[in-house]
Order: structure tokens, then sequence, then C-alpha cells
């Protein structure tokens, strides 16, 4: 091979390294936009002429000042404004629009501290949370859930401390005790709970009226109701299962309603176990919805918003959802629509209810502490609690937003959760991320074929060997 | 110096300028390849959950975990996967292959039309495997979709539920990648047909074959080396299949539908037990390795032959 040939090898090769060390040096993914660079060295030579001017007596003054000035005048006086990194999880249209809405009022009064927004999929953010939480620089303020999904990276010490904000804004008495008892741990606020709302069974009022059904208050009642309706050709219930938790939904509240909420909880912590006859009682029960033909066939075929279409056709009459289901129901029929208490079974049991808090947290790597914060501030504040319960229809935390502009609708969520006994947030929400996996498995298995019991045995098996293994080892 | 030089190429100096050429992707391939494949393998012996700077070394505890979960009564997610990744791996080195080839031949004939069949049988490659997924997740909707609709027009009182039936989900999902998949290999065979010779087909008929011997002995051995390429393709695509499951039914019900690139996703970025996902990683790569590894033993031994 000849010398030519040769060179050119080695050149390229120099030029793949010279590229990869590029590569390697160059900026991490995370956007850091240099949003000012002010060269100011002609503003300031005229500065420095008047100044001379002004100050002629005294002599020694002006020299100082003088110096000082030639000192800068040769560097770029560069400032880099680092904008605040919020990543959100509201990819649904309404939660979405508010969202972004918020985030360009927060920059039209702060546009010293811009604010980067991005928002993902709802359920893609739940596992790129992680990789946010360890990137450097991590995000500042990210949305998030309270109760043990925000525990988690809380006890990896992941999260940044807001005790301060939470002090100085006043939210310690602002907020409801309950709201603050979640946001911390060991006495130390890390979340800022921003809205929650209220699960409940909600109903088409029309088809209701149709077929002479008072929304039931007892289990035997919903079981009739199921019964009239399925014998009118309407499907009873509408559920869409292919993610999973609406099915879980069902089991929080059919295990409260019999086991009592404080059963419940205590399952969820792992200090109940799964073995126990209670919990198959649960499955028992939920069998007999399957008896009288309660839900809509192959529910697995569709996710949580395929199966409003049924509901909102006049096909279906009764969905088991957060209030977040008025977001995707259409304005017509959002008219026709109410919710009523999931049927009591136990009447002697204390009234629980799933009553899931969404909110906002900081990593502690953030790289703009000071920007996230006063994102915060602007968030929990009044007037921001006060926008969204007008256009987002959520219920919110601060105590200073007005009653009055609450919905009926609103209203009587609230009046729902005022009269329970306890509130839990849910049950992939309440529980380990694993446990809450193998959970929402063993109740698809359940939903499957319910009368395989000899299958619900297994998956009771299952259940209790994974909570032990997850809980017992701590 | 270059004007002495030998017009024949001495062995016995060592010339660095292929290697030197090498180095770039090398060490490309060292980084993105090789690294994490040896890092997963590490992982795979530990507990570690993504997050905690810290991972306990717990031996092979995570492959007990997923091989102890089979053959119980209700199926384990680990078993659904690796079956389900069987089920894919062995449909897909048939089915869709016989009828790519099938249509190639077909098509090669001068049909009227020929290029507009095969474009309209290419088209699905050039859509986006999510694309594809929602397409399908569609098509099998037992209320708004295509499929059971049509049926229940047809008279046919009780569709099956598609993506809601643990027997058949997995069947469905396959459909719609083998779908996607005739196209591909249809247009591998096609451009193997053009290298097959004419003369030789129109010597076997004046002695007298008919067409099926004229494919057995002629046209399907001079395909062989496209054969090869189709084959390990089809192996690679189904043990790396991802995003139809995750786009139609995620893994569901109860896992009836999972295959191991998706269980492994599951373990790891859902559960927080990256452990436990770079084991099932690590069994992937396994049953990959043996398929590569039959292959490229294939193409030596042909080599030497040649």
């Amino acid at each position: 091979m000849s010398n030519f040939s040769k060179k050119f090898a080695v050149l390229f090769v120099i030029a793949t390294l010279a590229l990869i060390a590029a590569q390697c040096g160059g900026p991490t993914p995370t956007p850091i936009t240099i949003v000012e660079t002010v060269e100011v060295e002609v503003e300031k030579e005229v500065k420095v002429v008047e100044t001379v001017e002004v100050v002629v007596e005294k002599e020694v003054t002006v020299i100082e000042t003088v110096e000082v000035e030639v000192a800068t005048e040769g560097e770029k006086v560069v400032e880099v404004v680092r904008p605040i990194i919020y990543n959100s999880y509201n990819s649904d249209p309404e939660p979405r629009a508010f969202d972004e809405k918020m985030v360009a009022l927060f920059n039209e009064r702060n546009p010293d501290t811009p604010l980067d927004h991005s928002v993902v999929q709802h359920e893609d953010f739940k596992q790129a949370i992680r990789a946010y939480l360890v990137a450097d620089p991590a995000p500042d303020v990210m949305t998030w859930f309270a109760g043990n999904r925000g525990r988690f990276f809380i006890d990896r010490g992941l999260i940044m401390d807001i005790s301060d904000v939470w002090e100085e804004e006043g939210w310690n008495e602002d907020y409801p005790k309950g709201f603050r008892a979640m946001s911390e741990v060991d006495g130390k606020a890390y979340f800022l709970p921003s809205n929650w709302y209220w699960w409940a069974v909600f109903y088409r009022k029309s088809i209701f009226e149709e077929h002479g059904i008072t929304p039931p208050e007892t289990w035997d009642e919903m079981l009739t109701a199921c019964d009239t309706l399925d014998g009118a050709g309407i499907i009873p219930i509408t559920i869409g299962t292919k993610y999973r938790w609406t099915a879980a939904a069902w089991f929080d509240y059919i295990n409260m309603r019999l086991n009592g909420p404080e059963f419940h909880l205590n399952l969820m912590l792992g200090n109940e176990t799964y073995d126990d006859p209670r919990l198959k009682a649960v499955f028992m029960k939920w069998q007999e919805l399957f008896d009288h033909k309660c839900f809509i066939d192959d529910a697995a075929a569709y996710s949580w918003q395929e199966a409003i279409d049924p509901l909102a056709q006049g096909d279906a009459a009764m969905y088991l959802m957060g209030q977040f289901i008025m977001d995707s129901v259409p304005d017509d029929v959002a008219e026709d629509m109410d919710f009523f208490r999931f049927p009591i079974i136990d009447p002697d049991m204390p009234i629980g209810e799933d009553a899931p808090t969404d909110g906002y947290f900081m990593s502690v790597n953030a790289n703009n502490a000071d920007g996230g914060k006063s994102f915060l501030r602007f968030m929990g504040g009044v007037e921001s609690q006060t926008m969204m319960v007008e256009e987002l229809g959520r219920l919110p935390v601060h105590t200073g937003v007005d009653e009055a502009l609450f919905t009926p609708m609103q209203q009587k969520g609230l009046e729902l959760i005022r009269g329970t006994d306890l509130v839990v947030q849910f049950f992939d929400r309440d529980t380990t991320p694993e446990m809450a996996d193998v959970g929402m498995n063993g109740m698809m298995d359940f939903w499957a074929d319910p009368y395989d019991e000899e299958m619900l045995d297994e998956i009771i098996l299952d259940l209790e060997a994974t909570r032990a293994e997850i809980f017992d080892s701590e | 110096m270059a004007v002495t030089s030998p017009p024949v190429r001495t062995k016995s100096k060592f010339d660095p300028t292929p290697y030197l050429f090498v180095i770039g992707p090398l060490l490309l391939y060292l980084v993105w390849i090789i690294g994490p494949m040896f890092y997963s393998f590490y992982l795979s012996v530990t507990d570690w959950d993504g997050i905690s700077p810290d991972a306990k070394y717990i031996g092979l505890a995570n492959f007990e975990t997923l091989f102890g979960s089979l053959g119980k009564r209700r199926t384990s997610p680990f078993e659904y996967a690796l079956v389900n990744n069987l089920k894919w791996l062995l449909t897909f080195i048939t089915i869709p292959v016989a009828m790519g080839l099938g249509l190639a031949i077909v098509l090669n004939q001068n049909v009227k039309g020929d290029r507009f069949f095969k474009v309209g049988i290419f088209l699905p490659q050039v859509l986006s495997l999510p694309v594809i997924g929602l397409i399908w997740a569609w098509v099998y909707n037992p209320r708004d979709g295509f499929i059971n609709p049509l049926l229940t027009s047809l008279g046919i009182a009780d569709p099956p539920s598609w993506l809601s039936d643990k027997e058949l989900v997995i069947w469905a999902v396959i459909l719609a990648a083998a779908w996607r998949q005739i196209g591909y290999i249809m247009i591998l065979y096609v451009a193997g047909l053009k290298n097959v010779d004419i003369r030789l087909l129109e010597a076997a008929r004046l002695d007298g074959a008919n067409a099926w011997q004229a494919f057995r002995h002629i046209t399907f051995p001079l395909l062989a080396p496209v054969t090869t390429i189709v084959v390990v393709i089809s192996v690679i695509d189904s043990l790396r299949s991802f995003d139809l499951v995750w786009i139609m039914t995620k893994g569901g019900p109860a896992n009836s539908s999972t295959v191991l690139a998706v269980l492994m996703y599951i373990q790891a970025f859902n559960n927080y037990k990256m452990g436990l996902g770079a084991a099932t990683a690590v069994v992937l790569f396994m049953i990959s390795l043996v398929f590569i590894v039959g292959y490229l033993w294939r193409i030596m031994k042909d080599e030497m032959e040649y």
C-alpha cells in the first residue's frame, strides 16, 4: 500500500477520534439556554466619562471609579440565565391547556427567570421520572403524586426539602393539616399538593330516570340496578382495563366497604397479609357483580378513555372513575352526568374513599433551585389555586380559595369527601410499584375468569409471596 | 521507493492500515454495544433498584426467580413471555416467509399490475411499528373496530374478543406483525429471483420438469442465500418485538400477550427491579445467541465449501 493511503488512513483515524472526543465533551442533553449575552463595553465607557464630569471635586473617588471601570472594560460581561425546567405529565387536553396557561402567565410576570416547560404523556412520565431524578442537571420542578409513589424517591434522598417555601408562604396554616401531613417526611416538607379529586360511580341521569333507578346506596341496590339495566339491554357498568388501574379502583372500594379503610390501608402498607380470609372475601364479593352481569364485555380490549364511548353513546350507564372523567366526556353528555358514592356493603364499617392528590416536587439536583421554588410559590398561591378550580374543576388544597366558586358538582364532591372517615390515595399510589404491578396482574387474571376458584387461590398466594418479599425484608 | 516495489504482495509484512480504519467504529461498538452488554450481565446478578448508589451482589437469585416461576398452574409473566417469544419466532420463520416467497414468485411472472401489488404489499413496511399497533388496535376494537362489526353484520352473533381473550391475544398481535413483515420478505425474494438464471428454468422445462419440480430443485436452491438472510431477519425481528405489544395490549390481559422485551421493561422501569430486568435481558440474549451462532456456523461452513 502506498504512502499516500497510509497518511490518509492515519488522518481518517485522527478525525474519527476527534469526533468522538468532541461528542464526549459536548453539551449534556438537557437544554441549558443562554438567554442573555450582554456586551456592555460601550455603555460603560460613556458612564465613565459622566462619572468624571460629575465628581470633579472629589478626585480620589474619581480615580477609584475609573480604575474599577477600566478593570472590567476589557472583559465581556456575560450573564447566563438558566431557565427553570418544569416537566409535567398533564398530557390530557384540558389539564395540558391549563398547565400551559399557567406557565405562560408565570413567564409573563417573571421575564428574568424564564420557565422551560415540557409535557410528557402521562403513562410514559411515570417511567421517565427516575431518569429525570438521577440526571444531572435534573429538571427543577416536576409533577408527581402524593403517597407511596412520592415516598419512594424522598427516602432515596432525591427530592429537595421545601420546608422553607411552606414556612415563608404561610402554607403551614393555609393548607389543611392532612395535606401538610401527606407532604412531609420526618417533619420536613418535600411535596406541594396542588389538587385532588374524588372517585365515585359516575352515571347517566337520563338512563337512570328512564329505567326508574335511583342512585344505589347499598350493595343490593347496586346489584338490582345491574339487573334492571341488563334486562333493558343497557350495559350497566362500562370499564376499560387495558391499563389495569381502573380495575384496581373496584378492589380498593370493595375492600374498604367490606373490611374497612383501616384494613385496606394497612394492606397497602404491607402490614396485613394477602392470605387473610378477608381478602378472598373481597374477590367473592366482586364475583357477585359478574353474577349480575354488571360489567361490559371485553373490558380488557379498551383503554379507560375508549370505555367512555359506550357511556357517551348512551349504551352504558355507569363508570367508577375519578372526577377527571368529566374532562373526557363530550359537553352535551356532561350535562347528563352525575355521580354517587360507592355503595355501602357493611353499614357498620367506617367509610373510606379514594381521593388521589397530585402536586409538585423538586429534584435535589435542581440546577435552578431558587427559580423552581419561585414557581412553586406561584402555583401554590391562592390565585393559581383559584384559577385551577375555575378552569379545571379539580378541588384545591389552599383554604383561601373561595368556596362560592365551586360548581354544584364540586360542592357535591367536597361533601362526599368531608363525610369520609379515611381518605386514601389509590391502589397503585398507596403501595409499592412492584406490589401494585403484581396486584393488578392478579386482578386481571381474576377478571378473565372470575369463577376459577383454584386460580383465585393461586393469585392470592402469589400476592402474599410478593408482599412478604417486599415488606418483610425491610 | 514506490518505483522498485515488487508487484506481488508479500504476506510477511504486517500492514496496519485496515486496522486503523476499523478503530473508529470499533471504539463506538465497544462503548455502545459491548460495554452495556457486559454491564447488563453484571446487573443481572445484583438487586439494583435503578436509583440507589450501590447494588448488592445476589448471585443467580434473579435467574432462580425467573426459572422458578415456570410450570405453575397460574402461568407466570416470565413463562408467558418465553412461550410468546417462541410462538412469535416459529410463526415468523414460517408463515410470513412462505407467503412472502409465494407472492414474490407470483408477482415475478409478469402479472399485469405487478408493480401496483408489490408497492401495495410493501407499503406497511414504511409505517412505524407504533402506527401499525394503533391501526390494528382499532381493527380489533370489539365495539368501534373493523373486524367485529363486520362479523356481526354478517350474522355471526358472538365474534371473538381479540385483544381481551387470553388465548387469542398473542396471535392477534403476531398477525399484525406478520402483515408488516410479508411485504419486506416479498421484496427480498423478488430481488433474489432476478438473479435466478432463466436459462436454467428453460432447460429444466425442456427436460420435462413441471412447475413444482423446477421450483423445488432449481429456484429454491438458488434462492438459498436470500432464504438465509430472510430467516435471520425474521428471527431477530421476532425476538426484539416490543412496540406492537406495548401499543396494542401493554402485555395484557394479565400478561398473556407479554414478550421478554416488554417484561424486561416493566421489571426494570416500572417495578424498579433493574437486576431482574437485566436477568430477563440476559435470557433474551442467550436465546438470540443460539440462533446467531447457528447462523454464523452455517455461513462459515458454506464459505469453506466454496
